[in-house]
């Protein structure tokens, strides 16, 4: 029998605000453990915690971003578990009226996955097992979380990927959240499940827990889809369970069994008052939201012609994208800026990271001009690129680099002077040519740009040196 | 109505010891504590406007501004076991 894969995403993005929650601590990765601390936040009874005002915002941001309807009216509630991560033994959360329900991501085949709430939650603290004994560091407790809950209907691997990566790129965009997997702030929990091709009915799904990197993510679900099909087909009944997968081994295990089961008691927080947003302040939000990555990707392969790789590959990171609208602005061909960008400044980015912060010497402006010499026809692509490079690492404009007389170019005296002295320096070239070698006048236009130092156009001289010989 | 199984279950869920012979005068205690708050049900709930919270009060929030910490010492100060900055769970035998 064929079988199908069934999967939604539960993923907690850590919101990218100064502060905690409910308190004014800093929310800043790292430091030593326990020091951005205070009563709150460790959960000492008599606290009272009071909600930041930009977490509502940055989550409903996040829900306008993807789509969903905003609640005029919502509220925190406990959830209560005994864990040492979480001292107060309940997690501040919202149970049943989230800030955004009812959203979706539209993946690039076409289907949508369907959102089904975004919720603002506190995270908990960070253990660390050593030698049996557990070790507590609560500078990550209270830290602002969003959790996205889409419902069942990814059907593949790919999908899963594209629509985490799709999560995290719509995050960064607007500025909510750096969705570093690898540092925690953007985590996912799995549910897989099979179901016959063709079957509308959910199978039984297992929970593979606290996921943080997007090929171990596509890892765990294949192996978990071929366990609970190997399970069926011997006859076997999946068991709703939470597993951790194991990244060494490529497998999954059990984490908490049956008689753990989750009975989370959920009743309104009484510290906190009820969260009222009224259609004015979620218009004034929406007016924040910039535009997304894939809308400028249709954008720039519409309106400036450029490849969807190569858009894409611009769009994908906000600041370069804001870079290459600047430097594209008012240029014959934004194809030149985007090759700039894609062909010589991103050999200076090497990582993910480098590419998102898009720390650079030369600024949009600097390339706008360089481009315009080009378009003006002052200087050619060559010199162009050996000018930028100078520009990267120097941060100076153009004009330090190019002299007038480069700008001038050759006139065609000149020109036709170059091209005779390449024919008569060049006899075995020119006989090679005759012969029918064509390829041979490359090297005599060769010799035409060494000679003026990549002024002559290549295009006009190939013409000229053929006429020559013929 | 409130069961045996149930105490066991909540006693189990917050981590309570309660001995076998508790568990009836506890079944009992929890039903009545149940029942009292369940005469609410018997209010009428004609004309009242729907209300979210007790005190009506909406939108009570805190700028981002980040505000120092405490010391650490500070923090640490109730901890049954310290080791290396952090709170210590010891392992249990």
């Amino acid at each position: 029998m064929q079988y199908e894969m069934v999967a939604g995403f539960e993923t907690h993005v850590e919101l990218a605000t100064n502060t905690k929650i409910f308190c004014s601590c800093t929310t800043q990765f790292g430091g030593d453990p326990n020091t951005h601390c205070c009563p709150i936040c460790i959960g000492l009874p008599g606290v009272l915690p009071k909600l930041n005002r930009a977490v509502v915002q940055y989550a409903i941001r996040a829900g306008l971003a993807t789509n969903c309807h905003i609640a005029n009216i919502s509220k925190m509630d406990r959830k209560n578990y005994c864990y040492p991560d979480l001292p107060k033994a309940y997690q501040i959360s919202q149970y049943d009226k989230p800030l955004c329900e009812n959203g979706y991501v539209q993946l690039s085949n076409g289907r949508r996955i369907r959102l089904n709430r975004i919720h603002i939650e506190e995270d908990a603290g960070k253990l660390i097992h050593k030698r049996g004994d557990t070790y507590i560091d609560y500078n990550r407790g209270g830290v602002p979380l969003i959790e996205i809950v889409s419902e069942p209907d990814i059907r593949s691997v790919e999908e899963a990927k594209e629509y985490v990566e799709k999560l995290q790129q719509i995050m960064r965009y607007i500025g909510v959240s750096d969705c570093r997997m690898q540092e925690g702030s953007m985590r996912c929990d799995v549910n897989v499940s099979v179901r016959p091709v063709g079957s509308d009915k959910l199978g039984t799904r297992t929970e593979i827990k606290n996921m943080n990197s997007i090929t171990f993510i596509g890892k765990a679900m294949e192996y978990e889809f071929n366990r609970q099909v190997e399970l069926i087909e011997s006859g076997g009944e999946v068991e709703q369970q939470t597993l951790r997968y194991n990244d060494s081994e490529n497998t999954t295990s059990p984490m908490r069994g049956k008689e753990d089961a989750n009975d989370y008691r959920y009743f309104r927080d009484p510290d906190l008052v009820t969260i009222s947003v009224s259609d004015e302040e979620i218009d004034e939000l929406r007016k924040t939201i910039p535009e997304l990555h894939f809308e400028k990707v249709e954008r720039y392969v519409g309106q400036f012609s450029l490849s969807e790789k190569d858009a894409s590959n611009i769009a994908k990171y906000r600041r370069i994208a804001e870079f290459f609208e600047q430097a594209s602005d008012g240029v014959k061909n934004p194809k030149t800026v985007a090759n700039f960008i894609i062909g010589q400044i991103f050999r200076r980015l090497e990582t993910e990271d480098d590419k998102e912060s898009f720390d650079i010497k030369t600024t949009a402006a600097q390339l706008r001009e360089l481009v315009k010499l080009i378009d003006d026809g002052k200087i050619r692509n060559n010199l162009a690129k050996s000018t930028l490079e100078q520009m990267l690492d120097t941060g100076k404009p153009a004009s330090e680099f190019i002299s007038e007389s480069d700008m001038a170019g050759l006139d065609e005296s000149a020109l036709e002077g170059l091209c005779r002295k390449a024919v008569e320096s060049n006899p075995k070239a020119v006989e090679d040519f005759k012969k029918g070698k064509q390829k041979a006048v490359k090297s005599l236009v060769g010799f035409v740009m060494k000679e003026s130092r990549g002024k002559a156009d290549a295009a006009a001289a190939e013409q000229l040196i053929i006429s020559i010989i013929g | 109505m409130v069961t045996r199984e149930d105490v066991i279950n909540i006693a189990r869920l917050s981590k309570l010891y309660i001995a076998e012979e508790e568990l009836d005068e506890m079944t009992k205690a929890m039903g009545d504590i149940i029942k009292f708050a369940d005469t609410i049900n018997v209010a009428s709930e004609q004309g009242v406007e729907e209300f979210d919270n007790i005190n009506n009060l909406k939108n009570a929030f805190r700028e981002d501004v980040v505000v120092p910490s405490y010391e650490r010492d500070e923090i640490l100060k109730n901890a049954n076991d310290i080791d290396e900055g952090h709170f210590l769970v010891r392992k249990r035998v």
